[in-house]
């Protein structure tokens, strides 16, 4: 079987509040369509502060993002309801935080 | 390439049912998931068990696994050095698809064994579909150091795919991809590469690749969000009497930073954006730890003695104990 090799110079954009990403931006990247990220707000699992706008004026950053893939993958393989995602999400949060201060102050 | 029981990764037998790799993953999950497992592998296990899952709880690919395992008990997909090599064809009749409600893309973090498998089979079978629909996005993770985080950095990232070539023929595509990571990137965010995702599907554009940014651990510096740590060794007499003493930055450059006198082990001074750029830059935060000179010789050891003699300190009052 044969092997080709192609390089393609990209450019990177970094998703932060100044840049962020759309609702429909931010389900396509989790696989997902609008009403489940409006049931993310709801849940809690990502912030919005213009919740009372329409969906489609939402934008969210990185930690968004990071959480909705996590929420996601959650409900994918454990079969969770997002409130009970939203929970282990936020235990999840919890322990690392709490490892981070462990690491630094055995340090 | 090794060939990957992933029966044997979940634990289960060839005849289990699909409740059987839900249940025997959730289990394993639960054992290896880094946030609370033990293991000194974990990640890496974790990581072994969301592909066999991701392959085993898929009718489609599973049919195909386990015809393509058959070949290879057989013989048949074995190269020369002993290692596996997927045989042409060895997937025809089967087609692959990622429908909505399956999450995200996420293959590119899994085995070039499963890439070489699974990569060319949700590609042909996303083409097939009639519909126009957006590529899907795909998802990887990069590491950098912090010195590439405050400086930004060129990097080169390898995608690998099994296509067609212009004889039909399935060909592995090695696609390089020459990234600029921005100065100023923090653990944790996703750096987007427009349109290198999956191909759209009836004219419609590619998704999007996702990479997120993790920072290598640095012999130095701890990385806390946009904030840098860094343990700060001074003397007794540095700490008892204050000092001016130099400290390097993670941009390079060496300060000198006042350490004011009476200073105990654990104190934090602030370097004011010192941290990692970006609105807010962040600060780099120095934690003193007072470090003893040994007693190894005997003018240290009389010079601790006199210490003793002239400054009678007793840690230990607030146990209600007594000094020496």
């Amino acid at each position: 079987m044969s092997t080709y090799t192609t390089t393609t110079v990209v450019t990177a954009t970094v998703i932060t509040a100044d840049s962020p990403i759309a609702a429909y931006e931010l389900a396509h990247a989790c696989g997902a369509d609008l009403d489940w990220v409006s049931q993310l707000v709801e849940q809690g699992i990502v912030r919005q502060e213009a919740a009372q706008a329409a969906v489609s004026e939402w934008y969210f950053d990185s930690a968004d993002l990071q959480c909705a893939l996590d929420a996601r993958r959650l409900e994918r393989d454990f079969g969770v309801g997002l409130d009970a995602a939203a929970l282990i999400l936020d235990l999840q949060h919890e322990v690392r935080r709490l490892k981070a201060q462990m690491l630094a102050q055995s340090r | 390439m090794d060939f990957k029981d992933y029966y044997k990764v979940l634990g289960v037998e060839r005849t289990a049912s699909d409740d059987d790799v839900r249940k025997a993953y959730r289990k394993l999950a639960r054992k290896y998931h880094p946030d609370v497992s033990k293991e000194a592998d974990a990640e890496a296990k974790m990581r072994d068990l969301n592909e066999a899952k991701d392959v085993l709880g898929d009718k489609e690919k599973r049919a195909a696994y386990d015809a393509l395992a058959d070949r290879v008990a057989r013989g048949g997909a074995a190269t020369g050095d002993g290692g596996f090599q997927p045989p042409p064809g060895w997937d025809s009749g089967y087609e692959f698809h990622r429908g909505p409600g399956q999450g995200p893309a996420d293959h590119a973090e899994f085995s070039e064994f499963f890439s070489s498998m699974f990569g060319k089979g949700e590609h042909r079978g996303n083409q097939s579909r009639a519909h126009r629909a957006r590529g899907e996005d795909h998802h990887a993770a990069i590491e950098i150091s912090i010195e590439d985080a405050i400086q930004g950095a060129q990097r080169e990232i390898s995608l690998r795919a099994l296509e067609n070539d212009a004889q039909g023929q399935p060909s592995f595509v090695n696609r390089t991809l020459s990234v600029k990571i921005p100065a100023g990137v923090r653990p944790g965010q996703f750096i987007r590469l427009a349109g290198q995702g999956m191909p759209g599907h009836g004219g419609e554009a590619a998704g999007d690749l996702y990479l997120e940014v993790r920072i290598a651990p640095h012999a130095l510096y701890r990385v806390e969000g946009s904030d840098l740590y860094m343990t700060l060794p001074v003397t007794p007499t540095e700490a008892a009497l204050g000092a001016q003493v130099q400290v390097p930055t993670p941009s390079g450059g060496v300060v000198e930073v006042t350490v004011p006198p009476n200073a105990r082990s654990g104190l934090k001074l602030r370097l004011k954006e010192r941290g990692l750029p970006g609105k807010p830059p962040g600060h780099l935060y120095l934690l003193l730890d007072i470090a003893l000179p040994p007693a190894d010789t005997d003018a240290a050891r009389k010079a601790y003695e006199q210490l003793a003699q002239a400054s009678p300190f007793n840690p230990r009052r607030h146990l209600g104990v007594g000094g020496v």
